[in-house]
Order: C-alpha cells, then structure tokens, then sequence
C-alpha cells in the first residue's frame, strides 16, 4: 500500500492535446455549436430574404450597433460566471457618460479627463455593487435593481435631465468615429475588450478563481480563494466596461444624455446567456458571449430591414431568445 | 464467481414481494448490471452491499422505472411488471428514500406528508384542519414520534427521513428502498431511523436497504445480497454470515490486505517527537480552551460525538474561524490562523467533511480541481501555467491512482471514493506541514477506503503531521498514533496507541465522558 500507480489511466499533455483544447475554449466552450448554427441559420434567413443584407456595409453596420452590447456583455459573463448578476449596466453607462461630459466641461476640455472620468464612474459603480454584494450578504439582484435606480436618478439629477454637448474633437476620433487600421473605433473597442476578457478569462490566474467561485463558493473559499474580493473584482470590471461603453456612445452622438439606453441590461443578459453561460454559475466563455451579443444585432438589423414593425420585432427578437436557449441547454 | 456460503434464492412466489429474474443493463460499452437476480418477502429488510460502481444504485434505478432493463423480468407479487417510468413504479407501490431528500423544507411534517393530495374544499382551499389531523393521526397510529406542526427544515436530519419514510407508507407501500440512510446520522439517529423501519417492516412492507455499513447489515436485515461488478457475488442469511465473509464477497477474497500486513505497516510508522502544530487554550464559540499537539509525522485522532466541537477544531485551524483567545504555534513559530489563504500559505491544508460541498466543484474537471488551492503557485504575471498545472494535476491523478479516463474528466463523473482522492489531490503537491482530514472515509467504499488510508499513512511517513476526526472509532484506532478525545469543546483526555485497543472501549470511554459533562451517571451500554 505505499506505492499507488495506475499508469495507463493518466492523461498525457502533447502539444496537440492542448491545441486542441485551445480550440474548444475559443470556439465551443460547454455547448456543442449550436449557437454558431443558430448564427449561421439567421445570416442565411436574412440575406436570402432582403437584398440589403448580405454587405460589408450592413455587417459594419451591425458592429457598430452592437458595440455597447457587446463590450458590457464581455464584463457581464465575469458576473453571470461568478453567480451574480448586474442589472444596473444601462444605468452606470448613462451616469457616466455624463460624467465623462462634465468632467470634460469643467477641465480643460481635456478628452483624458474625460476618459478617466466615464471609465472611474463605472467602476466605482461597480465596486460598491460588488462590496454591498459581499459584504453585506444582499443578493446582486438585489443590490443592482437598486443601483439601477440610484445611478439613472443620479445621471438625471446632476443636470436636472439636461444632455451636455461634447465638443473636443480628439475624444470623437478615440472612441466615436475614427478607425484604427481601418476599423471603425466602436468595433475596435468592442475587440479590444473582447481580448482583454479572453486573457483575464481563459489565461490569467483570475479566470480560474472567477471559475470556482461560481462553480462552488463553499469549495472555493476552502481552497484558499478570497471570495468576496474576486466577486468584487468582477463588479468592477464590468461597471468599468459600462464606463467604456458610454465613452463610445457620447462620442457618436457629441453629447451625453441621462436617458439613453433604458433597458439594454436585458439584452446584455440575454446576449450573455445565448452565448453558453449557465445562470447558476462556473460555466461560459467570451466567444460565446461575442456570438450571442452578434445574434441579437443581427436579428436587430435584419428584422429592421425586412420592414417588420417595431412591436412585431419585440416579439420576434423574445421569442428568437427563448428558443435559442432552449435549444442549446443541454 | 465465489458463491461459497451462499443460499440460492429459491423461488417462493407465494411470500415473495418482489422477484428480480436475470436483470441485465448495459450503458455504453459498459456492462452495469449481469444477470441479477433478487427477491425481497413481505416484511423482510434486505440489504445490499456492494462496493461504489458495483450496480446497487443501476439496480435501484431500474427497479424506481428511472432506467429500463436490458433484459430480465420484474414481478411485483407474483405480477409481471414493466416500469417504464418512476410514476409507473410508485404506482405498483415501490418508493425509494433518497440520499438527498426530497421534502419541501419549508413546509411542515403535515404538509409534506399530504403534499399534492391535500383534503381541500370544493374551490381547492386547502382544509387545514383536516390535514393535521389526518397526518397527526397517520404517525401515531404508525407510532413515530414526530410533531406534525414542525417545519421540515428545522428538524434533525434523523427525523426528516422519519417523514420521509412516513410520506412513503402513506401512499400504498410495498416495497421501501432506503439508499444509504445512514451515512450522516449520529448514532442516536441511527437508532430513531431503524426504528421507524421497524415499524415499516410490522406493517409488511418489504425493505431494500443499501448500505456500507457491515454493522447496520447484522443490526437490521434478515438477509443480504452482495453486488460485485455488476453481478451477484452472493445472498447470505443474516444471521448465518459474519463480517468476514461480507467483506470477502465484496471486494472479492484476493484483494484484501491481511490484516497481520496492515498491523505492521502500523507499527513500523514511528514519529519525531516535535511537535508541528500546537494549541494552547484556544477558544472561539463553541470551543473552549483546547490544547493539543500533532508531531512531525503523527496521526492524530479526535474521538468525539457530533457536536462536541470536532469539526470546529479543525475549521479553527484553517482559518475559517478566527480565534477569540489562545495561542497557536506552526513549526515552532507563533501563529494564529486569519483565513483559508494564510492557513495554506503556512502548510495547512483541510479534507472537509462533505466533499460535494466544501471539498469540490464538481462540473470543473479533475485538474481544475487540484490545482484551484495552488493557483498562486501556477501564476506568472498573473498568467495561469497551464501546463505546469497539467503536469501537476496528472501526478496527483497517478500518485493517487484515480480511476478517470484523464484529468479532465469532469469530477462529477467520479465515483465517491474517487472524489475523495481529487479532494486529497488538492494537497499532494507540495506536501503540507499539517494535514487536517474531517471524516475521510465517509460514503466510500471498502476498496477505496484502504486506499485512503495508505495516502494517509503515506503523508505522514514523509513527515506531514495529520490530525483527523472520525465518527468511525474502528478507523480512528486503526490509524492513529494517539487519540484525542473531545467533550463539549475541550481536549479530555489524550490517549496513546496501545492504550486502548479497540473500538468498543473507546465507545464506552467517549459514553462516559459524555455523561460526566453533562452531570448524568448513567451506565453506558454498548
């Protein structure tokens, strides 16, 4: 009973096994390529249905338009991994939009001050949901139901419901309307945080902690992992890519406004869950996410397109959600 | 196939409840169950052994109409019987109490035990008066003691699958299947639930009873039958078998260590006298001043009843419970346990008591696992080294020999035994200073469980100083080189190998503590 060996059950780590399970964390994760039929499936509906479609003008068009989705979708699947939830996304982006166009305002017109401003809201929005979450035990349902209220009022309030108009033009070129290597910088930033969430995610030390707390919060804590602080973390990133997110939309339109974008955490959620996350935690991958929030676009654009009316397209773009999830749910 | 011992099952069709002829179940390529065969009488408690993956709970779900049989034929007083679903096997009057209950806790006895079929009005309000009544006459007609006003959640686990086994008989009963009902309770509880079976048997109810526990097998069944692989390897009259021939039949006679071998592997072990951990009247809640040493090398035991503050001494010193008084040392040093993290970066690791829970994320796969209590080992500029962490997960993976297909199997595919050496895993590499282990054999298999011991042994050959709490006194003193018993949240009394040498005095040792705390003179009996 001293040496315990079983030699043939080990697995070996080649180079191609680990090629291979590159692959499948890239572009499979947990769910067998449904979400990449069902993506597939719309592209064909839509180009063999409207002769506008099928264009590298409308595919540009469709990454602009889902540019906010998909940049907080990135920090949301941190969240939905680690057993929480945000609901207070559209609210942070809008308080600090109007932070970024104030600070601008009242400092040198400087797009700098600006950026820190919108990107430092965001994720101090996003760490007091994660310590009140922590903390005080209050479930992030909770605590962001409530901070989505408290963060639209606040973006309301600083102006008594005014839009502040934007007018350094350096800060429209960053994040708004120029290109980078010929991209426009609204899907560039969308890329960008994308490989930064595939990095934190899939590589770093974090993605793994992000990982077990989700997966067994008990088990996690046991294993020596600081619960809170990575739960914490994840609030913080996806309150500072909601920050991002509203440094693009008030460069694209030369203002911020404290109305804009109600509702969208819904479709950040979905975008995120048709993407392959579980809502009970320890499961999903950024691709995925990338996927999902591009499903959503594209059903946006080609529902637009095809002429449907607005209602009819609510309806649609529901019911398109739901079965897409039950189909890819195992 | 060693049927020595063994009586045929002869075919009785006039008392036989149930008649299992030639069940076969293939999942995959994977043969579960091979020409199995079974019959339980009215009245008869039958238990079934069989170490994990033998088949019990394939035959289980087979006859709960979860999984279909390949083959074979079931029949249900003298009935032939398809189940083709657990509603078709309810109705022939077969309920199985899981492991895991399946009661709505936030309900009383009297709602769960009239769940759905509630005495209502004609606008479908529920008659609230009539239900308790109806419940409360039900368990005392049945004799089992319980307060139907209780909500569910806030009894003892003992007395939840009282209701559990109440709810089954309520509905037209026959056949009961009880699959390891044991393996949380106390042994008080232990005596509450054979209790209730009893009373279930007296009705003539038929009981399958699956367990690990070879005592409870001659405490409670007439006859047992032993699963091996998939296939009968034996049914024995109870009381015309002993322990020996059990064990035998389940993990088949060439496989058991002798126990002379095992003496001497014991004996052989010896210890530096230095100590690597020590308490000095520490106290936090429950605890109250407990002093206590591991050496270098020592397996320490601590023998106490469920609630003595066991667990609370190890949580102690892996920092989940930061200390109120007291003084800790590791390794001579002065040192007192914030949290898990500081408690692992000294050398502490911990084998929680419920694995599913505390010990594992059981959809991450094996390597995930292993390395989750190393991952500061792993990072390089906060970059994972998978690789290394590979290469660190398949060791552990060898060195423990895990069955799985690799380490990235999923930890939930694992057997229980398996589980417990991932969860051992976590700690193989580097080796810990002190190793903490709170009930390490607990719903593993017999096989498995010498296993475990020889990780354990192991760890502390090479000088790791193992404290370990177990409600098995027959483990504790097989293992350990001193016993430390605990009563009420102190150390009472620390005993020496040789001191004691078997289970039943530390029994009665650990009854009288007991008693004494508590101002009772009360003969302990065994």
């Amino acid at each position: 009973m001293t040496e315990l060996t079983a030699p043939n059950l080990v697995a070996s780590s080649t180079r191609s096994d680990r090629r291979r399970k590159l692959l499948q964390n890239l572009l499979r994760g947990e769910r067998p390529y449904m979400l990449y039929i069902a993506f597939v499936v719309l592209l064909v509906v839509f180009s063999l249905s409207s002769p506008w479609f099928l264009s590298v003008d409308n595919f540009l068009n469709i990454g602009r338009q889902t540019t906010l989705v998909s940049i907080i979708a990135v920090g949301m699947t941190f969240v939905i991994i680690a057993r929480q939830i945000d609901l207070s996304v559209a609210s942070t982006l809008a308080l600090s939009g109007m932070a970024a166009a104030l600070a601008m305002s009242q400092i040198n017109n400087s797009w700098i001050v600006g950026a820190a401003a919108g990107l430092g809201t965001g994720a101090l929005v996003g760490l007091l949901n994660g310590i009140l979450t922590t903390q005080l035990s209050i479930p992030s349902f909770l605590v962001t139901l409530g901070s989505l209220s408290m963060a639209r009022g606040l973006a309301m309030m600083v102006t008594n419901t005014k839009p502040v108009i934007i007018t350094n033009e350096t800060y429209f070129a960053i994040f708004g309307e120029g290109s980078f290597l010929g991209i426009p910088v609204p899907i560039a930033w969308t890329l960008v945080a994308m490989i930064v969430g595939i990095l934190l995610l899939h590589y770093n030390v974090f993605g793994r902690r992000i990982y077990a707390v989700g997966g067994n919060p008990t088990a996690a804590l046991y294993s020596g992992i600081n619960t809170k602080w990575v739960t914490t973390a994840a609030f913080v990133l996806t309150g500072a890519l909601a920050g991002l997110a509203a440094l693009v939309l008030s460069a694209r339109s030369h203002a911020a406004r404290p109305d804009v974008v109600q509702g969208m955490e819904l479709d950040v959620i979905a975008a995120v869950i048709l993407g392959g996350c579980s809502l009970f935690g320890g499961r999903g991958y950024i691709l995925g996410t990338l996927f999902g929030s591009l499903i959503i676009g594209t059903l946006n654009n080609g529902l637009v397109l095809l002429g449907v009316s607005s209602p009819l397209q609510l309806v649609i773009k529901g019911a398109i959600i739901v079965a897409a999830v039950a189909f890819t749910k195992r | 196939m060693e049927l020595s011992g063994s009586i045929a099952a002869e075919p009785r069709p006039s008392t036989a409840l149930l008649m299992v002829g030639g069940i076969s179940k293939r999942f995959g390529g994977v043969r579960a169950l091979r020409d199995v065969n079974l019959d339980v009488r009215a009245g008869e408690v039958h238990a079934l052994l069989g170490e994990n993956g033998a088949g019990k709970s394939t035959l289980i779900k087979i006859l709960s109409g979860v999984h279909a049989a390949d083959s074979g034929t079931i029949e249900i007083a003298g009935k032939p019987a398809t189940f083709d679903s657990p509603a078709r096997s309810r109705e022939a009057g077969i309920a199985v109490v899981y492991q895991d209950l399946s009661l709505v806790e936030s309900l009383s006895v009297a709602d769960n035990l009239l769940l759905d079929r509630e005495p209502r009005t004609r606008f479908g309000f529920v008659r609230k008066r009539e239900l308790m009544a109806r419940a409360g006459t039900f368990l005392s007609e049945l004799g089992i003691p319980l307060d139907t006003k209780a909500t569910v959640g806030s009894l003892p686990f003992a007395y939840r699958q009282m209701t559990e086994i109440a709810k089954a008989l309520m509905g037209e009963v026959r056949l009961l299947i009880l699959d390891e009902p044991t393996s949380s309770l106390t042994s008080d509880e232990v005596r509450i639930l054979f209790d209730a079976i009893g009373k279930a048997t007296r009705r003539g109810v038929g009981v399958i009873y699956v367990t690990h526990q070879l005592n409870e097998v001659f405490e409670i069944s007439q006859r047992v039958m032993v699963l091996r692989d998939g296939a009968n390897a034996g049914t024995f009259v109870t009381a015309e078998t002993d322990m020996k021939r059990l064990v035998n039949a389940i993990i088949g006679t060439d496989r058991l260590a002798p126990a002379a071998l095992r003496a001497e592997a014991a004996a052989a072990r010896s210890f530096d006298p230095s100590p690597v951990l020590s308490l000095s009247g520490v106290s936090k809640d429950r605890l109250s001043a407990v002093d206590l040493s591991v050496m270098k090398g020592e397996i320490h035991g601590l023998a106490g009843l469920i609630g003595s503050g066991r667990t609370e001494v190890l949580e102690t010193i892996f920092g989940l419970r930061p200390v109120d008084s007291g003084a800790c040392q590791i390794d001579g040093r002065p040192w007192l346990p914030r949290s898990p993290a500081d408690a692992i970066a000294q050398g502490v690791a911990l084998v929680p008591e419920d694995r599913h829970v505390q010990g594992l994320v059981l959809d991450h796969s094996i390597e995930r696992n292993i390395t989750l209590p190393r991952i500061p080992h792993f990072s390089r500029w906060g970059f994972m080294q998978q690789r290394a962490a590979a290469r660190r997960a398949d060791a552990a993976v060898a060195k423990l020999s895990v069955k799985a297909q690799g380490a990235s199997s999923l930890v939930r595919t694992l057997s229980g035994g398996n589980q417990q050496k991932v969860v051992f895993g976590k700690w193989n590499d580097p080796r810990p200073r002190v190793l903490l282990l709170d009930e390490p054999t607990v719903g593993v298999d017999v096989g498995a469980r010498e296993e475990i011991y020889g990780v354990i042994r192991n760890a502390a050959r090479d000088g790791t100083g193992v404290l370990v709490v177990s409600s098995d006194l027959v483990e504790l003193i097989e293992l350990c080189d001193r016993i430390s018993v605990i009563v009420d949240g102190r150390v009472a009394r620390t005993l020496v190998r040789g001191e004691i040498d078997d289970a039943e005095e530390l029994h009665h040792l650990l009854q009288i503590y007991q008693a004494s705390e508590q101002g009772v003179l009360q003969e302990p009996h065994a």
